[in-house]
């Protein structure tokens, strides 16, 4: 009398399983939705290498840490499609630096070059380091025509140790229009309210009578110099580097808080994964073992959980989830627990039915005749059986729970520690993205949550055709 | 029978609707409490400041007096379980208190007031869509069932595992950057034009506003009825009926219409009713996209607000139609199938 004689429900499960995958990897669908997800599990994994600002997940909300970036710009390749090519966002190292002492002072140069090869200049250019002591300041820059102008030159103090940052669109209004009034007669100087003049556009023009009525780029090498005195011993700066701020920016370019989407976006991958497969599981768990229980006891037992399911069933998941978001304030861990709690439902009906016929099957009576207890029963012999049904039905939940935490994150009621796609709409949709045609705000992050849904999707109905072969075909 | 079976499921319904207003009072009562201690003590402030010649002492006594009265006719002094019972039912005959900074269009304060304004523009747009969706999916259904493998079915397969996860408010959000912003054919939102037009002109106006929406909802959701159609039209045309009556030499049409579709009828009205309802209450929040004035976009205010007293009545309100619409469905269900309301059905 042993396990050899008797069909073991675990045993018996695995060929089921290898069969599942098997078919699966026959089905294109299947196949499809399983490269997708190989795709959305590398950009989780390799998440810091694809984004360009590293701490995006954490200092998403932090405004601050996205102050170099343009606000609204678009991405940088729709300078493909455009007549008039726009300066994009960089950040330059400085090409050669230089070091000079005499008389106890140093003094510190550090030559950037940027390559101007566009129409419309950059918004800004920033020149940022990390100083100590107080440091006399000098900013210069060389144009491709030969020009030196002095964009600033000031006294910085940076106590023990502070980021110093040079703006030329705030700090370089003086040097460019006196760089203007070089060039341009004095009628039309008088007609110029030095507020209203951009910096960049006036230092990135061709020099010449009309230059403010009409820029025409200046292309070439600018050099730009940063040069800092170093007066006291503890005096000294570290990391120096020149900030392009584009009006093109990034793969996908910035919203108006000047944050980059592209990094978001990826941000996004990891909790919409997560969000979406833990949700599913853990309802579906308790969805299967519901409706296995309900129908292995039958009678009061099978009353009871019948009406409890009921209650469950005829609630709408998302006004409630939206309602207890909006009083609780849910962290994310919180709000999954939530919606496990709201989506098990969803297998119980199908799962109760297969139960019922699994439960008059003779193993089963065989293996209570040898003794096996309703856990036992259940759990290894009932559950097992069902895997494949829970795999579909797990597979098929996915995309609900991800749209449903973008939904409550829509409203503006997300959990505001991480950046989900969600977010980002609701964001979008706020900071009138939709009727101000900033598309490239709009299109990646929903595009990306159609794409989540597409994927399981895929693996789920792929399996629900192999679970049901006769819908395949008359 | 029939009757029986009919009281016997809008009893089941009552009961659920209540139970869940009881779990909702349990969850929510804290909240909806601070609320309203807040109202009280803002509507004190005015009435104590008008005795004018009292002594401060006079004034104190009146607040406090006053203070013990409001919160005995809302049942504030009362320990909490007793609190939660009677929350819900309150919850129960629809009185959810007065709302902090929302108004009706008439100007009320009263929540019920509100929400009952925000029904009708609710189930106006989602019926008509619900209509269409039913429509051209049980259509597109059928021709899939019909053509089943072959390059329709496969293609409109395909579709519908795309549009499976797919946001509604997402494309509406498209759709209005495309034919409201870039090529400015419809309105981006709301229900009428500024100033509203009157006669057949505020019909037109409104159906031209409501135009966007319903092709949205459309767009996303069909797709959904047509497999169900199609999968139990496909089950019902491998019946052996069927077979026979393609024996019998009837055409093609008259075995689908006179055949299938009499069998395929009851399963594919609920069901594709029923899964287009959940659709409902799963993209109620869609209406504020649009601005659409209904209840989905009264969810939208009432959270920006943070008007408390009118987010849980939205709740109730939601929560009670969807109890009714699931019951409502099972009553037709149980007249289209007789084998329901006998309980012999499988």
């Amino acid at each position: 009398m042993s396990n050899q004689e008797l069909p073991n429900a675990r045993t018996a499960a695995r060929p089921w399983l290898r069969d599942l995958l098997g078919e699966l990897a026959r089905q294109p669908a299947g196949v499809a939705g399983f490269l997708m997800l190989a795709l959305f599990l590398a950009g989780a994994v390799f998440e810091k290498r694809l984004i360009t600002f590293g701490e995006t997940d954490s200092r998403w909300h932090d405004i601050t840490y996205w102050d170099e970036q343009p606000a609204d710009a678009a991405p940088f390749w729709t300078n493909a499609f455009a007549s008039q090519k726009s300066a994009v966002s960089l950040l330059l190292s400085p090409s050669s630096s230089a070091h000079e002492s005499s008389g106890g002072a140093r003094l510190l140069t550090h030559v950037f070059t940027f390559p101007y090869r566009y129409d419309l200049p950059p918004r800004d250019l920033v020149v940022r380091f990390r100083g100590a002591g107080d440091l006399p300041v000098a900013v210069t820059m060389t144009r491709p025509d030969g020009q030196e102008i002095t964009l600033d030159q000031e006294q910085v103090s940076a106590g023990s140790g502070s980021d110093v940052r040079v703006s030329v669109d705030k700090s370089a209004g003086q040097a460019a229009l006196g760089f203007l009034q070089g060039n341009e007669s004095v009628d039309v100087m008088a007609g110029v309210d030095a507020d209203r003049i951009r910096p960049t556009s006036v230092l990135f023009s061709q020099a010449g009578p009309g230059m403010l009525a009409k820029p025409r780029a200046l292309k070439g090498d600018y050099t730009i110099r940063l040069l800092v005195v170093l007066v006291t011993p503890t005096a000294q700066i570290s990391r120096p580097t020149l900030v392009v701020t584009g009006r093109v920016s990034g793969l996908l370019g910035t919203d108006n808080s000047k944050r980059d989407l592209w990094s978001g976006v990826i941000a996004g991958i990891k909790w919409a994964l997560l969000i979406g497969l833990l949700t599913a599981f853990v309802s579906v768990a308790i969805g299967v073992v519901w409706g296995v229980t309900a129908a292995y006891f039958g009678g009061p037992v099978n009353w009871l959980m019948q009406r409890i399911f009921e209650i469950f069933s005829n609630q709408p998941v998302l006004p409630l989830l939206i309602v207890i978001s909006a009083i609780f304030k849910p962290h994310i861990w919180f709000l999954i627990v939530i919606m496990a709690v709201f989506f098990w439902t969803g297998p119980v009906k199908t799962v109760y039915a297969m139960a019922l016929s699994l439960r008059e099957e003779t193993y089963i009576e065989a293996s209570r005749a040898l003794g096996a207890g309703s856990a036992r029963l259940i759990f290894r012999h009932m559950v097992p059986m069902l895997i494949p049904y829970a795999f579909a039905s797990m597979a098929l939940s996915v995309p609900g729970a991800v749209v449903y935490e973008s939904t409550v994150s829509l409203l503006g009621l997300g959990d505001a520690t991480i950046v989900t796609w969600g977010q980002i709409l609701h964001d979008a949709f706020t900071g009138g993205a939709v009727l101000g045609g900033l598309w490239w705000w709009v299109v990646p992050p929903g595009l990306m949550i159609a794409l989540m849904g597409m994927t399981f999707s895929f693996i789920g109905f792929a399996m629900d055709r192999i679970l049901h072969p006769k819908l395949r075909r008359r | 029978m029939y009757l029986r079976y009919a009281l016997r499921r809008i009893l089941n319904a009552l009961a659920i609707f209540v139970v869940e207003m009881f779990i909702f009072s349990v969850l929510f009562t804290a909240t909806a409490e601070r609320t309203l201690r807040a109202q009280i003590e803002e509507s004190l402030q005015p009435e104590a400041a008008r005795l004018r010649n009292a002594t401060a002492e006079q004034v104190q006594r009146f607040v406090t007096e006053r203070r013990a009265y409001l919160y005995h006719a809302s049942h504030l002094d009362q320990p909490a379980f007793a609190r939660v019972l009677w929350r819900t039912l309150d919850t129960l005959t629809f009185q959810f208190g007065n709302s902090i900074t929302i108004k009706s269009s008439r100007g009320e304060r009263g929540v019920w007031r509100i929400i009952a304004e925000t029904v009708p523009p609710t189930v106006m747009l989602f019926t008509t869509s619900i209509v269409l969706q039913v429509l051209v999916g049980v259509w597109l259904g059928i021709k899939q069932a019909q053509r089943a493998g072959r390059t329709l079915d496969k293609s409109a397969s395909i579709v519908t595992m795309v549009v499976y996860g797919l946001p509604t408010w997402w494309v509406a959000m498209l759709l209005i950057m495309l034919l409201a912003y870039a090529l400015p054919i419809f309105p981006s939102g709301g229900m009428y034009a500024l100033p509203p037009p009157n006669g057949l002109a505020s019909a037109i106006d409104v159906l031209w506003h409501m135009a966007l929406p319903v092709i949205t909802l459309v767009l996303v959701n069909f797709w959904g009825v047509a497999l169900l159609a199609r999968n139990i039209v496909l089950g019902i045309l491998q019946e052996d009926y069927i077979s026979a009556a393609r024996a019998r030499g009837l055409s093609e049409r008259a075995v689908l219409y006179g055949h299938a579709m009499r069998t395929a009828a009851p399963p594919l009205t609920t069901i594709a009713l029923l899964s287009l309802l959940s659709s409902v209450f799963g993209n109620i929040i869609f209406e504020g996209i649009f601005s659409w004035p209904g209840m989905g976009n009264l969810y939208w205010i009432s959270i920006e607000q943070g008007d408390t007293a009118v987010t849980l009545g939205l709740l109730a309100v939601t929560t009670g139609l969807y109890v009714a619409g699931l019951a409502f469905l099972d009553l037709i269900y149980g007249l289209l199938d007789p084998r329901i309301k006998t309980g012999t059905a499988p």
